[in-house]
């Protein structure tokens, strides 16, 4: 068993502290994605955390059965998370990721806000959904198994998604 | 993005730019913050948690009640059968 489940393990059993392993083994990861969908870091850190505070309550109350992997699951809700904000979404002010503190490196953190700013207003017009399944396979490289179960769909579905996501990004790009 | 560059090259490499993000400084305390501070789950979010733990068992109920409507339903058919022919028994044997 890895650090990561023994550590939900320790969570499950009552000891809250754990969940601070789970965080530090999990957020880079999980940060990114939610970057990935939501367009910039400010928005997907408020996801993320929130997907934190959803996690933990879960944990806490013995509702995750673990049919998936703690890795699986947490994706799950982020995703879900980041995808309801997706749809409810007014933009943030461009200065936002600017106001936080980025603890990293300058170069590449600017290189990054770049490309994700880039990446939100191409896929700006793409459903949520859609978004969400290109940003899973072109970026996280989960293949369509793991999408369909970290989206809860079909896998049918997810190819669904996929082709009509290609169609309409190739479609803008003949348009302009 | 250049001319030539088709779309899957631009995914890959907005996705190499991307690789390096990680949480803020801090990340990790807020969260934990957050969750010493989140409101306890509201009535609505209980019941319906606690009325999901209770589908199966609701689902099991609900089949075993039409298994026993439709075994008593034949049983009380029967029942019926029998006392009708009981009564046309009687009426033969009175006439």
């Amino acid at each position: 068993m890895d650090t990561l489940e023994k550590a939900v393990d320790r969570v499950l059993s009552g000891d809250r502290s754990a969940f601070q392993q789970i965080v530090d083994a999990t957020s880079q990861k999980l940060v990114r994605l939610g970057a990935r969908i939501m367009g910039n870091q400010a928005d997907a850190e408020d996801v993320v955390q929130e997907a934190y505070v959803k996690a933990y309550r879960a944990l806490s109350a013995g509702e995750f059965d673990r049919r998936s992997s703690t890795n699986t699951w947490l994706y799950r809700i982020v995703v879900n998370g980041a995808i309801d904000a997706k749809r409810t979404q007014k933009r943030r002010a461009e200065a936002s990721d600017e106001q936080i503190d980025p603890g990293w490196d300058g170069a590449a953190r600017a290189e990054a806000r770049l490309a994700l700013s880039e990446l939100d207003d191409w896929l700006q017009a793409l459903p949520p959904e859609q978004r969400a399944a290109l940003v899973l396979q072109s970026m996280e490289g989960l293949n369509n198994t793991e999408i369909a179960q970290v989206m809860g769909v079909s896998e049918g579905a997810v190819e669904q998604r996929l082709v009509r996501a290609r169609a309409s990004l190739r479609q803008k790009r003949e348009q302009s | 993005m250049s001319e030539q560059e088709d779309l899957e090259q631009r995914l890959a490499r907005i996705a190499g730019a991307t690789d390096a993000l990680r949480p803020s400084a801090g990340f990790g305390a807020r969260v934990m913050a957050a969750i010493d501070h989140a409101p306890p789950p509201s009535f609505l979010e209980t019941t319906w948690l606690s009325a999901r733990r209770l589908l199966p068992v609701a689902a099991l109920a609900a089949a075993m009640a039409v298994v026993w409507a439709v075994q008593v339903d034949g049983t009380v058919d029967d029942e019926l059968a029998t006392s009708y022919s009981s009564i046309e028994y009687a009426s033969l044997e009175l006439e």
